[in-house]
């Protein structure tokens, strides 16, 4: 068993890991409570269950969009998914950064299905472990993280034998945004209810506060739109059933069935989580103060005026 | 299934997935609702009473309703597949970019657009030999031109130009494309569908081609009905072409067109609409009304270059119909190359005194609209009826027959109207004759005129240029037009001839129809092996290149073994001073097989003659004896097609 090097001050630590966790590329960085994962997660979704000894939960998130994804055509747009490995990565040198710095038991949290319970049900809620980290609150949209900065992100977990700190849950919500309670106040929906292709997001807002009162989110619906894995078999069911020759023809080799016997065998392209048509619409996700490359360097450029020109004024 | 059990093994059966299964789908996560922010809140009371509602695992939810883990596991995962309905995710290939998802206007994937069968079965028909599609479409002779986008295209660069004039009646291009617009939505709210016919049957008036523009703008194909049929006809023509709706007049001279299309509906079976142009009748929609309607209807597709857009009748309106169906690939290659060889601009105006029921009317406006040029209207021929419009509306072309042009000249109408804005002219539609033509150009001096030779499965096929002169034009029908093949062969084997030899005019090009529609027998008699259309007219071909045109293998006599063609006697008896028109055609004869019988139709004001003064005047003509006819019959009048050709078909010689 790995020992820990003896004099570890777990504030410092905490501040070095997140650090490390940023200066790698991470926008946001938090721990998360582990007894509040455990009284949120089923048994066997439960930190503890992939690692038995695990003392702290790191969450970690990375950029969503760059500004320009959001001008694609939607088709193009649903591969963007993509910067999310980002964070795995991140996440998998934090892992190694504590081993090597610390002598502490740590892993990258697999953010993968668990084999045991089918492709809708993840061995972690990376998501759970995000909230509770305080680096996005659940919206609208079907529960999608977001943060009143960053706006949209993807996140990654570390789970660590470390005991750190855990940190708060964001102290608002910023969705629904104030645009989309009133677009609430006036169709009875915020926009990304309305702009959602499969039309599998419904809720309730509280006018006079503005808060989320009810989220309805049919998963089954946007699943069907976002994941492909179910079309395989339908297809190859469809084709089993079908009538004659051309239409067994038509259900295996229609262009829509091929791109999946291209994704199987290429091993790449396609949906695996979202369509985005309901982060497209998004005013947080869209328009946070820095929820993308461009606004981020804005953001950067105006505070590094600030810390310029305040010498100045201080001397004058 | 669930890691590899089978169903037996842990206790599944199809019962089980009934009773449990939607509860289940509802309790696990494939169903959210979450009330207020628990979480973030670490407001454990709510998320404890929540959490049913925001999804519960496998395990939770077996305990909660008293299966095993497995028996949720399989329910669960065999709900999701049963509930998968494929066809959500193409929805991604129509969003983004700007366009985002409205539910009001969002058509599901599946729901889409499906040809009807009628409309498959015309698109079966469009089949062309490959090599001769590629070569077409690599030559440039195909390419995506279709009404639609010549028309958007004028009323987006000419918006205030002069599309149709029709007396003080004027449409702009953008008005013209307006109304087309409306009238397509109307069709589309009613039903019509891509691919498929609706008939018209109306005069040369600006709302013929306003229909004809809406049935193509949603992706459906016009079939003419011409004017001077009635009922039993029509009836022909809609069940033969598959008609979801008819246009046409409430009331015409001494019928009601829509009347007696209303009257026999349960005989049309494909006939879903009667629009009529006029008064009221009822049970018909009106078209005036549709036109100015404007329908919030969207179609799903437009109608491309391949697709069907005109199913044309040539013969046999009471049994087996030749049907010919046209491509906007076919006809608008052969109208775009046509303009500049007709020398049309968009200053042109054009007026055409065939009906619009004929291709060579429509041809016309082919023209026009691939020129952007402008449409003259001229109703309904008549001799005073055209003088008169080409005074008034000046048009500066002129498609006619030779039998329009030669009842001007019979009542002396060119010394009454001024003709002169006419710069050229196309005279077809029958055999034309040299001393017309001449006759024709020497009372117009600033007009070119010339011949065109052309079928309805062919549109263009041959044409004089307004440059090639008039010695051509008068003894011609010209050379073909760009990118048309031309041959004369022999009718039996095909062979081709010398120049200077009479043979059968053969065409093959990307102006050719693909083949009749429901008419096996006509398509194997009509192509050649190597694909040329067999014309049945017979023709010269000269060394200068130009085509003459010299009659009709049908009205070949075949008297005891010795063929020939009576196109020249013909002429001489047309020339005869008691004679308006003459028709000779084959009798049947025990001995010889056939024998030549004359039709005639002899002028008011003179003496009737007799076989015999009438030969006696062809043998002076140096008219071979065995070519005589051999017996005459007088008749009133001769039944004509809508173009003035005589139908020799419809004569009887009397017992
Ligand atoms: S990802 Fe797409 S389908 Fe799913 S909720 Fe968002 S908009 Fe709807
Ligand atoms: S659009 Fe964004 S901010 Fe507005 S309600 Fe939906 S998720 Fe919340």
């Amino acid at each position: 068993m790995a020992k820990p090097k003896r004099d570890i001050d777990p504030v410092e630590a905490k501040t070095a890991i997140l650090d490390y966790c940023k200066r790698k590329g991470a926008l946001v960085a938090g721990v998360a409570d582990l007894d509040a994962i455990n009284r949120i997660c089923p048994p066997g979704h439960r930190p503890a269950d992939m690692m038995p000894r695990v003392k702290s939960v790191i969450s970690l998130g990375v950029g969503g969009q760059t500004q320009g994804a959001w001008s694609v055509p939607a088709k193009a747009l649903g591969y963007f998914g993509s910067t999310e490995t980002r964070g795995y990565t991140i996440a998998y040198g934090a892992a190694f950064y504590i081993e090597n710095k610390y002598g502490v038991p740590s892993i990258y949290c697999p953010p993968d299905m668990d084999p045991d319970a089918g492709p809708r049900v993840p061995l972690q809620s990376l998501k759970v472990h995000a909230e509770l980290a305080g680096i996005g609150a659940r919206s609208l949209a079907g529960d999608i993280l977001l943060h009143p900065e960053f706006g949209y992100m993807y996140f990654a977990s570390v789970f660590t034998e470390l005991e750190l700190e855990p940190d708060a849950p964001l102290e608002t919500n910023p969705c629904p945004a104030p645009s989309c309670v009133s677009m609430y106040k006036s169709i009875g929906r915020t926009p990304c209810m309305k702009f959602c292709p499969v039309q599998c997001l419904d809720g309730e807002v509280d006018t006079e506060t503005g808060a989320q009162k009810v989220m309805r989110y049919d998963m089954a619906a946007c699943a069907e739109m976002t994941q492909q894995f179910e079309t395989v078999p339908a297809t190859l069911m469809d084709a089993m059933k079908a009538e004659d020759e051309a239409a067994r023809e038509d259900a295996l080799f229609d262009p829509d069935n091929k791109i999946l016997w291209y994704k199987l065998s290429a091993g790449s392209g396609g949906l695996f989580a979202q369509c985005f048509e309901c982060m497209r619409v998004c005013p947080i996700a869209t328009k946070a103060p820095m929820a993308d490359p461009i606004l981020r360097y804005d953001a950067a450029r105006e505070e590094r005026e600030r810390a310029e020109a305040m010498p100045k004024a201080a001397a004058e | 299934m669930a890691r590899g059990f089978s169903r037996q093994q842990i206790g599944i059966t199809e019962e089980m997935i009934e009773t449990f299964g939607d509860t289940i789908f509802r309790l696990s996560h494939n169903h959210q609702v979450r009330e207020g922010d628990p979480y973030r809140l670490k407001n454990w009371d709510e998320v404890d009473r929540q959490r049913p509602n925001m999804g519960l695992s496998d395990d939770q939810i077996a305990d909660k309703i008293g299966l095993s883990r497995h028996q949720v596991l399989f329910i669960r995962t065999i709900l999701e597949r049963r509930r998968f309905h494929t066809g959500h995710y193409p929805r991604l290939l129509e969003l983004g970019g700007g366009r985002r998802f409205r539910a009001e206007r969002f058509t599901p994937h599946l729901d889409h657009f499906k040809f009807s069968q009628d409309a498959l079965d015309l698109r079966a028909a469009m089949r062309f030999p490959p090599a001769q599609a590629k070569k077409y479409i690599d030559e440039g002779w195909w390419q995506g031109d279709t009404l639609s986008k010549w028309l958007d295209k004028h009323a987006a660069e000419r918006p205030d130009a002069p599309a149709i004039r029709h007396g003080d009646r004027v449409l702009t291009w953008a008005q013209l494309a307006d109304q087309a617009d409306r009238l397509s939505r109307a069709l589309y709210s009613l039903g019509i569908r891509h691919g498929e016919v609706v008939s018209v049957q109306l005069p040369n008036i600006p709302e013929y081609l306003i229909a004809f523009l809406a049935i193509t703008r949603i992706g459906g194909v016009m079939n003419t009905i011409h004017m001077p049929y009635r009922a039993a006809e029509i009836e022909t023509l809609v069940n033969h072409g598959r008609s979801r709706a008819i246009v046409c007049l409430s009331e015409a001279k001494d019928w009601s067109p829509a009347g007696t299309v209303l009257g026999m509906v349960d005989r049309l079976d494909s006939l879903d609409h009667v629009i009529a142009l006029g008064a009221p009748v009822d049970g018909a929609l009106s078209l005036a009304q549709l036109i100015e309607s404007d329908v919030d209807a969207e179609p799903q597709t437009v109608p491309v270059a391949s697709d069907p857009f005109l199913l044309l009748f040539t013969s046999g309106t009471t049994s087996a119909p030749k049907a010919v169906p046209l491509s906007y690939h076919t006809m608008l290659s052969n109208a775009r190359v046509g303009v500049p060889e007709h020398e049309i601009t968009p200053d042109d105006s054009i007026l055409s005194a065939a009906p619009f029921s004929h291709l060579f009317g429509l041809y016309s406006f082919h023209i026009a609209i691939a020129a952007g040029a402008c449409s003259v209207m001229l109703p309904v021929f008549t001799p005073p009826d055209m003088a008169a419009t080409i005074e008034r509306e000046k048009p500066t072309a002129l498609w006619t027959a030779p039998a329009h042009f030669a009842a001007i000249r019979g009542l002396g109408l060119i010394d009454k109207y001024d003709l002169s804005s006419l710069k050229m002219m196309i005279m077809s539609g029958s055999a034309c004759p040299e001393e017309l033509v001449r006759w024709t150009a020497a009372q117009l001096p600033g007009c070119a005129v010339t011949q065109l030779w052309g079928m309805t499965e062919t549109q263009g096929g041959l044409y004089s240029r307004p440059s090639d002169g008039l010695d051509v034009s008068a003894t011609s029908a010209g050379r073909p037009s760009p990118g048309t093949e031309v041959r004369i062969a022999d009718p039996e084997t095909n062979d081709a001839m010398a120049d200077g030899e009479e043979g059968e005019l053969q065409v093959r090009g990307p102006l050719l129809f693909p083949g009749y529609f429901k008419n096996e027998a006509a398509n194997k008699a009509a192509f050649t092996e190597d694909g040329f259309f067999r014309s049945g007219d017979l023709a010269v071909m000269r060394p200068d290149g130009a085509v003459a045109i010299t009659g009709r293998i049908k009205d070949v006599i075949n008297r005891g073994g010795v063929k020939f063609n009576p196109r020249d006697i013909e002429d001489l008896l047309d020339a005869h001073p008691a004679v308006v028109q003459s028709a000779i055609v084959p009798m049947p004869d025990p001995v010889l097989g056939e024998k030549a019988c004359a039709f005639v139709m002899i002028r008011p004001d003179a003496d009737p003659p007799t076989l015999e003064s009438l030969c006696g005047y062809l043998l002076e003509h140096k008219i071979a004896k065995n070519k005589l006819p051999e017996r005459l019959v007088v008749v009133d009048e001769f039944p004509m097609t809508p173009t003035k050709k005589i139908i020799k078909g419809q004569l009887e010689v009397p017992a």
